[in-house]
């Protein structure tokens, strides 16, 4: 394979992996559009190989035990709480 | 509607990036009857010729950086001598369209006052200005609401003691009675003097909380930190000679405090409001510490409170104690009182005190309790002492209606109880109630915040046993997370109506809070918090009958608690969750009560009362 050759062939790989960048971050910001902060970050977790952090919900199901107050937001999460007991469609628009 | 004209006083000094925005800003909103004067302070950037670009605004050329003080005198010795004069600084953004009309509305319009400022916020949202205030042992001016998210506090026009002068609406009647700017001071410290100079000459100072500005904070000096502590530290020097016996002056009682304070109980969040309030009064406190080793509460408590009033308060010393002590907490702890003439404070859920408690508090020279209810409580025990009432509060400038939620976008409507899980607060009743009364279809949903401390309770468990059913009232729940205390009229100002189903209370604070946010509160009849709970502003819940205590507390053994009535919580529910009209009436009219009644400062009238009685 001649010197020409393997810089087009490095060239159009190139392409192809920025624009499956460019679709994954499209992706990702719908996603981040429609999911909360912990769903974000569990889905990096997951892409990376890593175990998803444990669900703290807001119902019985991903409850975690403790008698440790964790400092808190109260905006945060408000709309982390809404949102996970939001139907998908009626998600806010930001 | 005044109609006093006004001068606008801008001081630039370089950074015209900073001044261009401010301007930019000034000039979209409604300057009606002002003029707008920029003082060049000697800028040897763009400013000079920029500036001609402004030709709505009076150029005043400086030939070299007078200062801060010098260089704003310079502009209201340009002031049209029939205007009052608004002082701004160039790191000032001004979203608000009618903000100058407002000032000037305050200025006119509020009994005795001289000058107004406004609430400052960053870019970022978070509050940095509410006021000031300058405590004589450290003579370092400390802004109100500093750094907390703005979440809508100090909405009121409030008097306080001084206003930075980034943004000072001035009335002519004070430059004509007190001149312009101290020249004593280069920067710094001139506003807090030239608002107690004004206070001196008869004229109030306040805050308008309906104006809120941004404020890119030391724009000017930014990067260079050693000018700015040499100049800060010149004015505080000549600040603290001319003030400081005049500060101390301020205090004309002394208290001793021993207490909690740096922990999340209840006595530790309503020890701060009560001390800060004493001190707006002139009640010079000094905190100790009740607790620790060889107490019912054995830990230690941290010695930074976050909280720069109280750091100062609990580092008070003396060579001798002030002749009256309180002891703040339960009544096993009052023998801790160290004070000539000794006070003990407390509360409690149930219709009894424990007997060490009773014996304890006879060796008191007098006791105090919140609530009638306790009152009764006491004597029926065997106090033989006094017993004054002096009820708790609450702050109207973090609970009231006009805090900023985060509602619920999807309809539903919101009941929200927050507690900690235990006996007391019965939540298996509540859950149980509404899980039964709604189903899972209608728009409605109850959110319960849990706090539990105890490594041996397991509450999902107990909440699983319950078996709520799928189909009924949808339920969430916030646990263990610790909001910050500013932050609680937000939570509440989240939900619809308020619910306090628990067996017995001692005082309820979040009750009275959610009441202060205008929230309509369904709340058990029985108890400390029938004080400030009744039919025209809440929703009282039926007791059936009273009942013995059982809980794992050795306080409550031997004495009765309420038994509220499921079947009126039912009722209660479905009429709020039905009449919401009527809901929001009753909330609306427990705001104005609690903001009218039940506040910090109401409190600390009534210490202050009691202190002169044992003084004297």
């Amino acid at each position: 394979m001649n010197e020409n050759w393997t810089i087009a062939y490095l060239e159009a790989r190139v392409a192809h992996l920025e624009k499956k960048l460019s679709e994954r971050s499209a992706t990702l910001r719908i996603f981040t559009r429609q999911a909360c902060d912990e769903d974000v970050i569990n889905a990096s977790r997951t892409a990376l190989g890593l175990p998803p952090l444990p669900r703290a919900g807001f119902g019985l199901r991903g409850w975690k035990e403790t008698t440790t107050l964790a400092p808190a937001d109260v905006e945060k999460t408000m709309r982390e709480l809404w949102r996970s007991v939001t139907p998908p469609d009626l998600g806010d628009e930001e | 509607m005044s109609r006093r004209k006004a001068t606008i006083i801008v001081l630039a000094w370089n950074r015209w990036d900073l001044t261009r925005r401010c301007l930019d800003s000034l000039y979209a909103t409604d300057r009606t009857g002002a003029e707008v004067i920029v003082v060049d302070n000697g800028s040897t950037d763009e400013t000079p010729r920029a500036l001609s670009d402004y030709p709505w605004v009076r150029v005043i050329r400086n030939p070299r950086n007078l200062g801060f003080v010098r260089g704003n005198n310079v502009g209201i010795a340009e002031a049209d001598p029939d205007s009052d004069v608004v002082l701004l600084n160039n790191d000032i953004e001004l979203p608000q369209r009618d903000w100058l009309q407002r000032l000037r509305d305050c200025a006119h319009e509020t009994s005795g006052a001289g000058i107004v400022g406004c609430r400052l916020v960053l870019s970022d949202g978070r509050l940095l200005h509410a006021g000031t205030y300058m405590l004589p042992e450290t003579m370092w001016g400390q802004q109100i609401g500093s750094l907390e998210r703005d979440v809508g506090q100090y909405a009121s026009t409030r008097e306080v003691e001084g206003i930075v002068f980034a943004c000072a609406y001035i009335r002519r009647e004070v430059l004509t009675a007190i001149g312009p700017l101290s020249v004593d001071f280069e920067s710094y410290f001139e506003d807090t003097d030239y608002c107690l100079q004004a206070g001196r000459a008869g004229f109030k100072t306040f805050v308008c909380g309906g104006v809120t500005l941004v404020h890119d904070e030391h724009g000017s000096t930014t990067g260079d930190d050693g000018r700015f502590m040499r100049t800060f530290q010149a004015s505080r020097a000549v600040f603290r000679k001319k003030w400081g016996k005049a500060l101390a002056a301020r205090y004309t009682r002394e208290l001793l405090w021993q207490s909690i304070m740096n922990f999340p109980t209840g006595y530790a969040m309503s020890t701060r409001e009560i001390l800060r309030a004493l001190d707006r009064r002139g009640v010079r406190s000094r905190y100790r510490y009740v607790y620790g080793p060889g107490t019912p509460y054995p830990p230690a408590e941290t010695s930074s409170s976050g909280d720069y009033l109280m750091n100062v308060i609990a580092m008070r010393n003396g060579a001798s104690l002030p002749s009256v002590g309180v002891v703040y907490g339960q009544g096993d702890v009052f023998r801790r009182n160290r004070a000539r003439r000794k006070v003990g404070f407390t509360m409690i859920e149930v219709d009894g005190f424990p007997s060490e408690w009773v014996r304890q508090a006879n060796r008191m020279d007098e006791v105090w309790v919140p609530t009638e209810f306790n009152r009764q409580g006491f004597l029926a025990s065997g106090v033989k002492r006094p017993i004054h009432r002096i009820p708790l509060g609450v702050d109207p400038n973090y609970f009231h209606p006009g805090i900023r939620g985060v509602p619920n976008g999807n309809g539903e409507f919101v009941f929200l109880s927050n507690f900690e899980w235990g006996e007391r607060k019965e939540p298996w009743l509540l859950l149980k109630v509404f899980n039964d009364e709604f189903t899972a279809g209608e728009p409605v949903r109850l959110v319960c915040k849990i706090i539990n401390k105890d490594p041996e309770v397991h509450v999902r468990r107990e909440i699983a046993n319950l078996r709520l059913k799928e189909s009924g009232g949808k339920i969430s729940f916030v646990y263990n997370r610790e909001f910050p205390y500013y932050q609680l009229g937000a939570f509440y100002r989240s939900a619809d109506c308020f619910i306090s189903a628990g067996r017995g209370e001692g005082w309820d604070m979040p009750l009275m809070e959610a009441m202060a946010c205008g929230l309509p509160a369904i709340a058990t009849d029985w108890g400390a918090h029938t004080e400030f709970v009744h039919e025209g502003i809440a929703y009282p819940l039926r007791v059936r009958k009273t009942i013995p205590a059982v809980a794992k507390c050795p306080y409550y053994d031997g004495f009765q608690w309420a038994d509220p009535d499921p079947e009126h919580l039912r009722v209660l529910l479905r009429q709020v969750y039905d009449d919401r009209e009527e809901a929001r009436r009753r909330g609306m009219a427990a705001a104005r009560e609690m903001a009218d009644r039940w506040t910090w400062d109401h409190t600390a009238r009534k210490v202050i009362a009691r202190l002169e009685d044992l003084d004297s």
